[in-house]
Formats: structure tokens, C-alpha cells, sequence
């Protein structure tokens, strides 16, 4: 695990031909580039390197100019930003965040910490690679990244956004069983989210060979799926309250 | 036997079988089928009709004759009770006999307002609405006195607001008789302009203040919140959306017809500067802003109503003494309009405290997944009440907007803008606290509310809506109400205004609303349509894993950044002038008290007697 050879890389099989249809093509693009230069982060700023963001952010080096800027929910935020050491507890909090968040979605680690632990190597408590748990897209190292690697790290993200490079997180749908297996290894086989990963992947054709395997299926064991409630009008069908007088 | 007769002789008959068999199934449907018909009566009644009977007092004919002013309130009126009593008619009545309450009473009270209404706005001279007046206090009282202990105390705290308005009015009404020697409203409208400037504004002052409290004018406003509120269910809902408009009803009556709007302004306080009509156009403005704000604070959301309705009629006071042919116009229609949204709003919220049991904004939440068409009757209610397109709070509201514009008094436009942001922040809350966000474990099971309270609901808003797609057809009758009064009478399309004062269509406004929502849809649609439900525990609470019993959605101080800002101006003085009146009141029962009963009794009335005596012989 310790060589750089066995961070797993996201293969980008581009369907080559694709379907004759240039126009299909040109709208891509157009996406792309709209997609590239408007981008929602949530900071999950777990450690120090949330300090380099107010100025990355304000009128010093104005991160907006670029298109981008803080959202408070994840549900509208396109980039998650974690800025710094990640410790087992944060950890869930981080990947229940991710998980909620709607794709096309991006991860960024900054600081050191996410990328090796960093001064944390030894730590018993701490997440030592991000991506191990995560598809991260981008690593800004640094012990801390200044404001201008900051601005620099955003602006490969784009530019990755605008080529298409950048689909980590389909890769968190394709081998969820992977991710899934190295959070378990770390907060127990009980663990699960409330997010349905493998329902979203069915649901919007995002299946890959990797998607089920032996933690998902630990997984389906005790998992509870939680119902979302169906807007019903249910006058005849539903129960009546058991306290409500009749 | 004239129609009218016939139309007052229906609402008796439906009153005295209100309380005779009110708890029987069948008198809803027989109280529909005559509110229904009484309608129909009234809408195909020619203007002005007389009532057939009529009879003498000290001299004095009394006599009932409905115009087209009246018509228009009695319309509103009859279809307020038509919707109650719908909504009254199936499972909530059911419950509320249940609940070891009369029915009887319940409908009973009902018909009885109506007819108390009808004779009031029917009334062809002064001794005729004096009867109504009161007539329509009572049966206020009656209805207000149902819902148990606490609306009961709120329905005592009326009575003497009730009766200092009606002493006032009975004052006014001496008056008018020995200034003018005539009680017949032909005659008055003749002579009272005439009258001297002092002489009107005592008449100003005493009929005024009769009317103000009926209507929740400031400062007398503080009566009807907790009345209305407590009432029972539809009870609420029918005071809310008619009752205190027979306030606005005498307001028409005297400023417009009687003294006159010209005559009005004529009466100044400062010379060229303020007059009796500007006085009232600010306390009108007033009555919008700060009971608004009130509302903004409220707890339990038929509080929150009630305070709205005292704000709204501030609304259409305003236009009324504006008195131009669009603001009048407007005021009037807000009358119908109000009724309308009000009640349905009224009756949503009962329809959720019928299932959940509460109305306290601070114990609901999502209910939209279990009370989905309640919820649209609120979404509209609200729409209407802040005055939004496509519901016809919009048209009036415009309507009165227009004409401040128009007429130069940018500062109660001012003032009238500053209500309506005061509404939409409110009527947020309401919507947002009951059926938006987190649903409570304990509200999971509850269910849609039963047909028959929901079909008057969604009739309601569906009325609001089609007025205020088409508000040409409620203007036809407010044109008559303006031509009874004597106002200019504005020219209407069936979607609005076509004048070059200002145009209104709200056929085009409402058409291209629902092309950008078709729009929307055809993009959304068009790319799919996917979209994927989630669990409402499936929620970002900065990380923290949700469980059913951690709550995310907070209603609790719900306005807390804008309450740091203007909290401090909420200081209570309509309460403390209110205590401060009472205890001056009690004050002064004791010390008559003392003198009559424990001081020397039979000296004290010995020398009253004396001194009876000598003066009647000096005489």
C-alpha cells in the first residue's frame, strides 16, 4: 500500500465512436466547460489547512472570479474540500457528506494529512490516505498549501472538469465494494450510511463490475433501508392514529 | 312578499332549525341546500329591493332595503356560512359532538350571524341598523362563546368592547336624529353634509369608534385575535372571513355616504395639513403594519390568522378612503378576496389540527407527505394572502397599490408595502412549521383530511384562484357596491383593468406564470425527468448521522436575525393601555359602588331625591 503504484487509477474508457452524433459532442463540451466554471464547495475543514481558505476565498486571490464558491449543503455543492488530518470519527461525518452529495461530484484533499497522515503517520486514530475511503480528484500537499497552491489546485481541478478527465466519482459507484470494504476495515462491519450507494448506481445506470461483491453483501446483512415517504393522499388505506378519537 | 323577504325568512327559518336539530345528518345538507338558494335569491335579486314588512318606532318608520352595497358584503357573507357549514357537516362535526359539545349550538349560531348580517346589511334606516348592529354583536358573542373555556373568556373580553361600540353608536345615532330630525338613510345622505364641522366630527367620533372595534381597528384591535382564534373550526373560519367586515360595512356606509369623502377632508386637525381623512388612511395603514407584525410571532397558526385578518382589513379601509375608482374598487374586492383565502386558510389549519390534534407551529412539520391536498389549500391560502399572482389577493392588493401610486401618497404605499413583506415572512413560517421539513415520529401514521372537510377547502381556493384569473366576474359586483355608495366606478375586463391609469390582465400574467412552469417542465422532462426520493433522515446536519428521534428542523424562534433587529420595538403598549383602561374602569365602579351601597345608603339616595326633586321644579 505504501507505493504510489498501488493508488488504484481510475481507467477513462471513453466510449470510442460514441453515437455518430456530433452535435452530442459539442453539447458535451458545452457542459464541460459550464460545469468547469461553476463549482459549489463544501469545506469539510477538519484541520489547519481550513486557516489558507479566507484569504483563497476573499478579495486577496478571490477564488470566485473563477467561478467558485462556498455552498452550505451538499446537495448543491460540487466539490468537497478536506483540509487536513482526518480522524476515524471525522472520517464517517466526511463520507456521509460525500455520499449525499449529487453527482457530478468532486473531492479535494488538502494538506498533507489527507494525502500520507503526514505529522499524524503514527496516529492510531487517524485515516492516513483519503483515497483509500474517497475517489479524490485532486491533492493539494503541503504542510500548509499556500493560498496560491490553493488557487493552483482548483484551477487543475477545472481544467480537468473542462477535459473530462475528472469522473472519480463515478469510480465510487463502479467499485463501491472496494471503498466499502476499506471503510468497514476501519469502523467494523456494522457500519452503513444512510444513503442507498448501490440503489443511486441501479438507478442511474452507474453500475460497474466492481459495484457488488463480498462487503456489500456483509453490508445487505443488517443493513435497515430507510423508505422515503411517498406523498399519498391515502384516505382509505393508511391506519388511523391508534390516540386518534373516532 | 318581496325576494327579500323571502331571503330573510329562509335564514330565520334555517337559524331556529339550527338549534332545533342541528346535531340531526340531514340539516347540513337542508342548511346547503338553503344557503345555496338564498345565493340564488340574492344574486338575481333586483337593486334596490325593499323588504315587504316594516313598522313604526317613536314616529319613526323602520324598514329594511338591500342595495347593491349591501349585496355584495351579503353574498360574501352567505358563502362564508355555505363553506362552514359544508365543512361543519361531516366528520368534524361528528367529533366535536363527540367531544360532549352541542352541535346545536354550533349551527345554530351560525344561521343565527347570517341573519343578524343580512338584517344589518339590509338596513334601509338608522333605527334598522342599530338593530342589526347589535343583533350581529350578539350573535358574534354566541358563536365566539362555543369552543370552550378559553374561547369563552376571549368571547367575555368582547363583550365590553361590543357595548362601548354599540353605546357609541346608539350615541351617534341620537345625534344624527337631533341635528337632522330624520333616521331614514335617504334622508341623512342629504342633510348630514350640510351639518357643521363639529357636529360631524362627533358623529366622525362616535360612530367611528363603533365601528373601529367591530373591525379590529387600531387600537381597539385587541379583542378579536383571541375571539376568533378559539372559536370553533368553522366558526373561526366564517368570523375571519366576514364577521368584522360589518365594521368596514358601516365605515362605507358613513364616511363615503353619509359624511362623505370630500366633506372629510374638510375636517382638519392643522389647518390644510391633516385631516379626518388622513387620520383615518393612517390608522388604516397602521392596522396593516403592526398587527402584521404581531402575526409574525405567533405561535399557533389561528392566532397567526387572526392577526392577519385585523391586518388586512386595514388594506381595504385604505382603499375605501382613498375613494379614487381604482382604490375603492380595490378595498372592496379585497373584502371578497380576503374571505375567500382566509377562510380556506382557516380551514386547513383546523384540518390539520383535526388530524395531529395541535396547532402549535412549533409541533408539526412535514406533513406535506401525509396531507398532500391540505397542503395545497394552504399553498394557495398563502399565495393569496400575501398578495402573490395568480390567486386574487394579487388584483386587489395591485388594485390598491395603483391607486396610492396613482393619487400621490407614496408614504402609505410605503407603509402598505411594508405589511405585505410582514405577510409573506408570516405566512412562511405557517406553511414552512406545518407541513415543510421533518416529519415527527408521531405524525407518521396520520392521514389526508376526510372529503367533507376538504371539498369546501379546495371549493375556496379554487374560487380564489378563478377570481384572480378572471377577477372581472367578483367586480361586476363590486361595481354595483361602488355605484350604491356613490363612488366613481371603474371600468373592468374580465382579467382586470383597462384604463389608461393603469392596466391590469390577469389572463396574460397567469398565462405566462404557467408557460415558464411549462417551460421548466418540458426542460426537466425533456432531459429525463429523473429524480430520486430520498428519506428524510438522508439530511445534512454537518455530518451527524439523523435518527428519528434527533430533531433538524428548528421553528422555535423562527424570525431570530430579523427579531434581533426590530424585537425591541414589540414592547405591548395596545396591552398596557388595554390594562390601564380596565383598571381605570374598575376604579371608577368601585367608587360609585362606595357611594351607592356602603356609604350611608339612605342618606345618599335621600339626598339624591332631594336634589331630583328641586330640579324638576326649577325646571
Amino acid at each position: 500500500m505504501s507505493t504510489l503504484k498501488n493508488i488504484p487509477v481510475v481507467s477513462h474508457e471513453k466510449p470510442s465512436g460514441g453515437t455518430g452524433n456530433l452535435l452530442a459532442n459539442v453539447f458535451d463540451e458545452l457542459m464541460a466547460f459550464c460545469r468547469s466554471r461553476s463549482l459549489f464547495m463544501l469545506h469539510y475543514c477538519t484541520g489547519c489547512g481550513a486557516i489558507e481558505l479566507p484569504p483563497a476565498m476573499t478579495s486577496r486571490f478571490d477564488m470566485e472570479r473563477l467561478g467558485i464558491q462556498p455552498m452550505v449543503t451538499p446537495r448543491q455543492a460540487d466539490i468537497l474540500l478536506v483540509t487536513g488530518y482526518v480522524s476515524t470519527k471525522t472520517l464517517k461525518r466526511i463520507i456521509l457528506t460525500y455520499e449525499q452529495m449529487n453527482s457530478p461530484k468532486y473531492v479535494i484533499g488538502i494538506c498533507s494529512c489527507t494525502v500520507n497522515g503526514g505529522m499524524y503517520w503514527q496516529s492510531y486514530a487517524t485515516a492516513k490516505k483519503l483515497n483509500d475511503y474517497l475517489p479524490v480528484d485532486m491533492y493539494i500537499a503541503g504542510c500548509m498549501p499556500r493560498p496560491e497552491a490553493v488557487i493552483h489546485g482548483l484551477r487543475e481541478l477545472m481544467e480537468n472538469i473542462k477535459k473530462g478527465e475528472s469522473d472519480n466519482w463515478r469510480d465510487y459507484y463502479r467499485r463501491y465494494d472496494h471503498y466499502l470494504g476499506n471503510q468497514q476495515r476501519l469502523f467494523g462491519e456494522n457500519w452503513q450510511t444512510p444513503t442507498d450507494i448501490i440503489g443511486e448506481a441501479r438507478h442511474y445506470d452507474l453500475m460497474g463490475p466492481e459495484t457488488l461483491g463480498p462487503h456489500t453483501a456483509l453490508l445487505e446483512q443488517h443493513q435497515t433501508p430507510l423508505k422515503p415517504f411517498e406523498m399519498t393522499l391515502g384516505l382509505a388505506d393508511l391506519p388511523v392514529r391508534k390516540d386518534e378519537p373516532r | 312578499m318581496t325576494s327579500l323577504d323571502l331571503l330573510l325568512i329562509l335564514s330565520g327559518l334555517t337559524t331556529l332549525a339550527g338549534f332545533a336539530f342541528g346535531n340531526h345528518r340531514a340539516y347540513p345538507w337542508l342548511a346547503g341546500i338553503v344557503l345555496t338558494a338564498q345565493i340564488v335569491i340574492l344574486a338575481s335579486m333586483p337593486l334596490p329591493m325593499a323588504a315587504g314588512f316594516g313598522f313604526e318606532m317613536f314616529g319613526h318608520p323602520v324598514g329594511w332595503q338591500m342595495d347593491g352595497f349591501g349585496r355584495f358584503f351579503a353574498l360574501i357573507t352567505l358563502g362564508a356560512a355555505l363553506a362552514s357549514v359544508a365543512y361543519t357537516g361531516g366528520e368534524w362535526g361528528e367529533r366535536y359532538a363527540a367531544g360532549g359539545k352541542n352541535l346545536r349550538w354550533l349551527h345554530g349560531a351560525l344561521a343565527g350571524n347570517v341573519l343578524a348580517m343580512l338584517l344589518l346589511l339590509a338596513s334601509g334606516d338608522l333605527i334598522a341598523f342599530f338593530i342589526g348592529w347589535e343583533l350581529t354583536s350578539w350573535a358574534g358573542f354566541l358563536l365566539m362563546a362555543q369552543g370552550g373555556e378559553r374561547a369563552l373568556r376571549a368571547a367575555m373580553r368582547y363583550v365590553p368592547y361590543a357595548m362601548a361600540g354599540a353605546m357609541a353608536v346608539l350615541g351617534g345615532l341620537v345625534l344624527s336624529l337631533t341635528w337632522t330630525g330624520t333616521l331614514d338613510l335617504s334622508q341623512l345622505v342629504m342633510l348630514v353634509p350640510g351639518l357643521a364641522n363639529w357636529k360631524l366630527a362627533l358623529l366622525l367620533a362616535l360612530f367611528g369608534t363603533g365601528f373601529a372595534i367591530k373591525m379590529g381597528l387600531l387600537p381597539v384591535h385587541l379583542w378579536q385575535t383571541p375571539a376568533y382564534a378559539e372559536a370553533p373550526g368553522a366558526a373561526t373560519a366564517f368570523l375571519g372571513a366576514i364577521s368584522s367586515r360589518m365594521g368596514l360595512f358601516g365605515f362605507g356606509l358613513l364616511l363615503v355616504k353619509l359624511i362623505t369623502l370630500t366633506r372629510l377632508a374638510d375636517l382638519s386637525f392643522i389647518d390644510g395639513l391633516f385631516s379626518a381623512r388622513d387620520l383615518i388612511e393612517w390608522v388604516a395603514a397602521l392596522t396593516i403594519v403592526l398587527p402584521t407584525f404581531t402575526a409574525l410571532k405567533q405561535n399557533d397558526a389561528r392566532y397567526l390568522l387572526a392577526w392577519h385578518g385585523i391586518g388586512q382589513s386595514g388594506y381595504m379601509l385604505l382603499g375605501l378612503v382613498i375613494g379614487d375608482a381604482t382604490g375603492s374598487a380595490g378595498g372592496l374586492l379585497h373584502v371578497f378576496n380576503h374571505a375567500t383565502y382566509q377562510a380556506a386558510l382557516v380551514l386547513s389549519v383546523f384540518a390539520v389540527m383535526h388530524r395531529t390534534g395541535t396547532a402549535d407551529l412549533n409541533s408539526m412539520g412535514g406533513l406535506v407527505t401525509r396531507m398532500p391536498l391540505t397542503f395545497l389549500v394552504m399553498l394557495l391560502g398563502i399565495i393569496g394572502l400575501a398578495g402573490l399572482p395568480p390567486m386574487n389577493g394579487f388584483v386587489s392588493k395591485w388594485l390598491i397599490y395603483r391607486s396610492l401610486m396613482i393619487e400621490g401618497r407614496p408614504l402609505l404605499f410605503l407603509m402598505t408595502v411594508l405589511g405585505t413583506l410582514g405577510t409573506i415572512l408570516s405566512v412562511y413560517k405557517l406553511i414552512h412549521n406545518t407541513f415543510l421539513g421533518q416529519l415527527r415520529a408521531e405524525h407518521e401514521q396520520i392521514r389526508e383530511a376526510p372529503w367533507s372537510m376538504l371539498v369546501p377547502m379546495l371549493a375556496l381556493v379554487a374560487l380564489a384562484f378563478v377570481t384572480g384569473v378572471a377577477p372581472g366576474l367578483a367586480l361586476n359586483y363590486v361595481n354595483e357596491a361602488q355605484a350604491a355608495l356613490g363612488l366613481p366606478v371603474m371600468a373592468h375586463t374580465l382579467g382586470g383593468v383597462e384604463s389608461p391609469r393603469g392596466s391590469l390582465d390577469m389572463l396574460w400574467i397567469v398565462g405566462v406564470l404557467f408557460a415558464g412552469f411549462g417551460i421548466g417542465a418540458l426542460l426537466f422532462y425533456g432531459a429525463g425527468g429523473r429524480s430520486k426520493r430520498i428519506h428524510q433522515l438522508d439530511n445534512y446536519a454537518g455530518g451527524h448521522f439523523l435518527s428519528a428521534d434527533v430533531r433538524y428542523q428548528y421553528s422555535d424562534h423562527f424570525y431570530a436575525g430579523l427579531m434581533h433587529r426590530i424585537g425591541p420595538l414589540y414592547r405591548g403598549s395596545f396591552t398596557q393601555m388595554e390594562a390601564a383602561l380596565a383598571s381605570a374602569n374598575d376604579l371608577l365602579a368601585s367608587l360609585m359602588q362606595a357611594w351607592y351601597r356602603q356609604a350611608v345608603p339612605a342618606l345618599t339616595l335621600l339626598i339624591a331625591t332631594v336634589l331630583g326633586l328641586a330640579w324638576m321644579i326649577w325646571r
